[in-house]
């Protein structure tokens, strides 16, 4: 199989600050990171290549920093990478990338060969449109699968694919090639291998394209090609979460101990002891 | 943000540990790299770990210890000071956890 | 196919693209020879921290380029001493007719390093946490990553404080707090122009400023530097000293309470006013190097650098890690090419290593201040000797009428801070020896 998987390479939204005094973004030395919710997808693609053989080929669209992305993905078993960069593309909407990503893939199925698969993640921590995948489907006319957690072929040229919904499982056969779009936090993705890596750095599996390779008319591209217009942002003020995890001994136990936690936040603990007076 | 720190006497207060962190860039990994073996902290008396993990992992809850690693910047301060040999402890892998910019 | 069964052989494998290992991959690489660097961080350097200054030298002995290139934020011009007592404060201060020393983010200046070895030639693979140093037959052989085996002739061990693979080696014993502290510290951005005029400063002139007093009966200092745009505080707390302070109950709160006093105390609080605070973190230093230093700095095929050699100085009033750690890469660096010119890189051919260090001002100045180590863990300097003093200065300044002698001061605030007046002046006498 030769599989396609999308990366984007986005700002650590975790680190970016919103100032309150100027009403903008701090992103001054926030390094940026594969969006995590291509992870998933990228490991799917490498469970399929490593069961049933062939090669998988990340793409994306990104200033020539991505790299530092591609590397990692690559270092995680992704066989080659396509970058494709120019400044023609900046300013897309995602109906902009997904032609430019599915130009992309076409012009890995010319130079390269027949693609089977395209798997993208689910959405961007970034912007959370999860539109990509659909779009990249219906520009190469591909069916298109969403929320997938497992992938397997059923038989030659149908893959069959467990789409897990909230009160249901349900299984798909999709004619390939097709595009599927991975379920955030389905799988666990493999870690970065030093032989790999290694790899990467001495054979830079990298192909790298700009528009004078994928000669798009410049109308469809960038910011001429993006007809969404996004008229107003406002930021909902931040709330600190501690994560934890607790091992309760049994149902009684996790009960105390929640409601301890709760007893120590002064809002929540005022409501406790209201409950607990039968105030309610 | 830091703006009860103005000049010239006015009454400052100390940040909370949880905002200090905000500070902070991390990519933490869903998998922990750092295991605590509670049924051994129990058994602590001191739990200087809770005093001296300079991001707070440890915290008590109810008298008992409770770790939570994704706050954690890498420090090994936990691993040394724990006088039960309860803690586990490694470096994420893939680069994951705390990325320093400034230090 | 994860990993890969690609056999992969280097001449040298360094452990950790800190200041240590991008020194000896540097100048290894430069030489010739093929040499991968591992790297645990995303990018060398950002899983660095420490005080804030580094003194030039023994780093222009490596790349002379240095002053040109290097990602320098400040020289260090100013050097402040304080004790701090309360709200109460001394403070001795230093103008240097010529800078030995600058300021500079270890995250940056590491990258700089790692990118020369690259440059050099060095494969540099970040991203990749080393799991074990293979031996093979009494010899080290390379290193494993999860089921990824990677090989070379000699392997680098510049893995930093946290010496996870030497404990699993067996060449050091389990991590002690006797010999660890940790450092904490918050980064404030406040702008170029404000430090310079709040620290009395030219532009491209940084400060250096070491505090005592202000770890709440634990052993340790405080410090302050100041960088392009932002300054750091923070403390450094003896680890061991500080179980014992928990454990009579003078160490009743967390340790990031003491950089935030630091940071909302009244007389330095001014300094930072209305900054934003940027970063916050934390990272073991050395107390003691000999102490820490491991018993063999080689084996067959094996060479220990940096902080993992234990090669820190904390005199209280200086910290030298960063020169040091790239001086000991250097020597390595050259006892490799020796080793591999007299035959190949035995135990007995990388002993020079051993001796290249004991010659140099890095071992010499560890045996030097080796005394310093009993007075960085006694908390008596760092809790009554310092109220003792501003009690004095208390005394002679504070007085609104009357004035005491010199003498009549320094009783009753030894009294005071509960000082036994003898002992003391035996103490300091010694420390003084030392010194």
């Amino acid at each position: 199989m030769r599989i396609v998987v999308g990366i984007k390479w986005v700002p650590n939204t975790q680190a970016v600050r919103f100032d309150p005094k100027t009403g903008t973004l701090i992103r001054e030395g926030v390094p940026s990171v594969v969006n995590p919710h291509d992870l998933p997808a990228v490991e799917l693609a490498l469970q399929l290549r490593d069961r049933y053989g062939g090669e998988v080929i990340a793409i994306t669209m990104a200033p020539p920093s991505a790299m530092k992305g591609l590397e990692h993905v690559l270092g995680m078993g992704i066989d080659r990478a396509v970058l494709i960069t120019d400044r023609a593309f900046a300013g897309a909407d995602t109906l902009a990338t997904s032609y430019v990503l599915a130009e992309g893939i076409k012009k890995i199925e010319k130079d390269i060969g027949k693609v089977d698969l395209a798997v993208f993640g689910q959405e961007t921590i970034d912007s959370s449109t999860a539109h990509i995948g659909a779009q990249v489907a219906s520009w190469l006319d591909w069916p298109y699968i969403y929320y997938v957690h497992k992938a397997e072929l059923a038989r030659e040229g149908v893959l069959l694919v467990e789409r897990r919904l909230e009160d249901r499982v349900e299984w798909y056969e999709i004619e390939l090639p097709g595009v599927i779009s991975v379920a955030m936090k389905a799988l666990k993705p493999r870690p970065v291998s030093l032989i790999r890596k290694i790899r990467v750095k001495q054979e830079n599996p990298v192909i790298v394209w700009t528009n004078k390779e994928l000669g798009l008319d410049t109308r469809c591209i960038g910011l001429k090609g993006s007809p969404t217009i996004v008229s107003k942002v406002t930021f909902t003020p931040e709330v600190p979460r501690k994560k934890v995890v607790y091992k309760p001994r049994d149902g009684l136990d996790a009960a105390v101990w929640l409601l301890e936690q709760l007893a120590k936040d002064e809002k929540a603990g005022k409501v406790i002891e209201r409950a607990v007076r039968g105030e309610f | 943000m830091n703006g009860e720190a103005k000049a010239g006497g006015q009454e400052v207060k100390m940040m909370k540990l949880d905002d200090l962190l905000q500070r902070n860039v991390y990519d933490v990994d869903e998998e922990p790299h750092i295991v605590v073996d509670y049924s051994k902290c129990d058994k602590c008396p001191t739990k200087p770990c809770v005093y001296l993990c300079p991001a707070g992992c440890y915290t008590l809850v109810g008298g008992r210890i409770l770790f939570s690693y994704e706050g954690c910047v890498e420090c090994g301060t936990c691993r040394v000071i724990c006088p039960m040999d309860a803690i586990t402890w490694n470096f994420p892998k893939s680069g994951r956890g705390i990325y320093f910019r400034f230090t | 196919m994860p990993g890969g069964s690609t056999p992969q052989k280097f001449d040298v494998i360094v452990v950790g693209a800190g200041p240590a290992g991008s020194a000896a991959a540097y100048l290894l690489a430069k030489k010739g020879f093929k040499v991968l660097v591992i790297e645990r961080g995303r990018g060398a350097g950002s899983k660095e921290l420490y005080g804030g200054r580094v003194y030039a030298a023994p780093l222009r002995e490596v790349w002379p380029e240095l002053d040109k290139e290097a990602p320098i934020h400040r020289w260090v011009r100013k050097e402040r001493i304080s004790v701090v007592n309360g709200e109460t404060v001394a403070t001795i201060e230093y103008t240097a007719s010529k800078p030995v020393s600058f300021t500079a983010y270890l995250p940056e200046l590491a990258g700089w390093m790692a990118k020369k070895a690259e440059e050099a030639g060095a494969l540099l693979v970040d991203e990749v946490r080393v799991d074990e140093i293979i031996v093979e037959n009494g010899k080290i052989v390379g290193v494993r990553s999860g089921d990824d085996r990677v090989y070379a002739d000699v392997v680098i061990d510049a893995e930093g404080a946290n010496r996870l693979l030497l404990e699993k080696l067996g060449m050091v014993e389990r991590a002690s707090p006797e010999n660890l502290a940790v450092g904490v510290k918050e980064v404030i951005k406040i702008g170029g122009k404000n430090i310079e005029e709040r620290f009395g400063l030219e532009p491209g002139e940084g400060l250096a400023w070491v505090l005592v007093g202000v770890t709440s009966g634990a052993p340790g200092g405080g410090f302050i530097y100041t960088f392009k745009d932002t300054v750091s505080l923070g403390v450094v707390v003896h680890l061991r000293g500080a179980i014992k302070a928990i454990e009579s109950g003078a160490f009743t709160d967390h340790v990031y309470k003491l950089v935030e006093g630091l940071r909302i105390h009244p007389y330095f609080r001014k300094l930072w006013a209305d900054g934003d605070i940027v970063e916050y973190g934390a990272h073991l230093t050395i107390e003691g190097g000999l102490s820490f230093m491991p018993k063999k700095l080689v084996a067959p095929g094996f060479v220990i650098i940096g902080d993992a050699a234990g090669l820190l100085l904390n005199t209280g009033y200086t910290i030298r890690g960063v020169d040091f750690a790239v001086y000991s890469g250097k020597l390595a660096a050259e006892a490799v090419e020796e080793a591999f010119n007299k035959g190949g890189p035995t135990e007995e051919n990388l002993k020079v290593y051993e001796e290249k260090l004991r010659d140099s001002f890095v071992y010499k100045e560890l045996v030097k201040h080796r005394g310093i180590e009993k007075v960085m863990k006694d908390p008596d300097f760092f809790t009554k000797y310092p109220a003792m003093l501003t009690l004095t200065l208390g005394k002679l300044f504070e007085g609104e009428y009357e004035e005491p002698t010199i003498l009549e001061a320094l009783l009753s605030s030894a009294r005071e801070a509960g000082v036994p007046l003898l002992s003391s002046l035996l103490k300091l006498l010694w420390v003084v020896r030392r010194l």
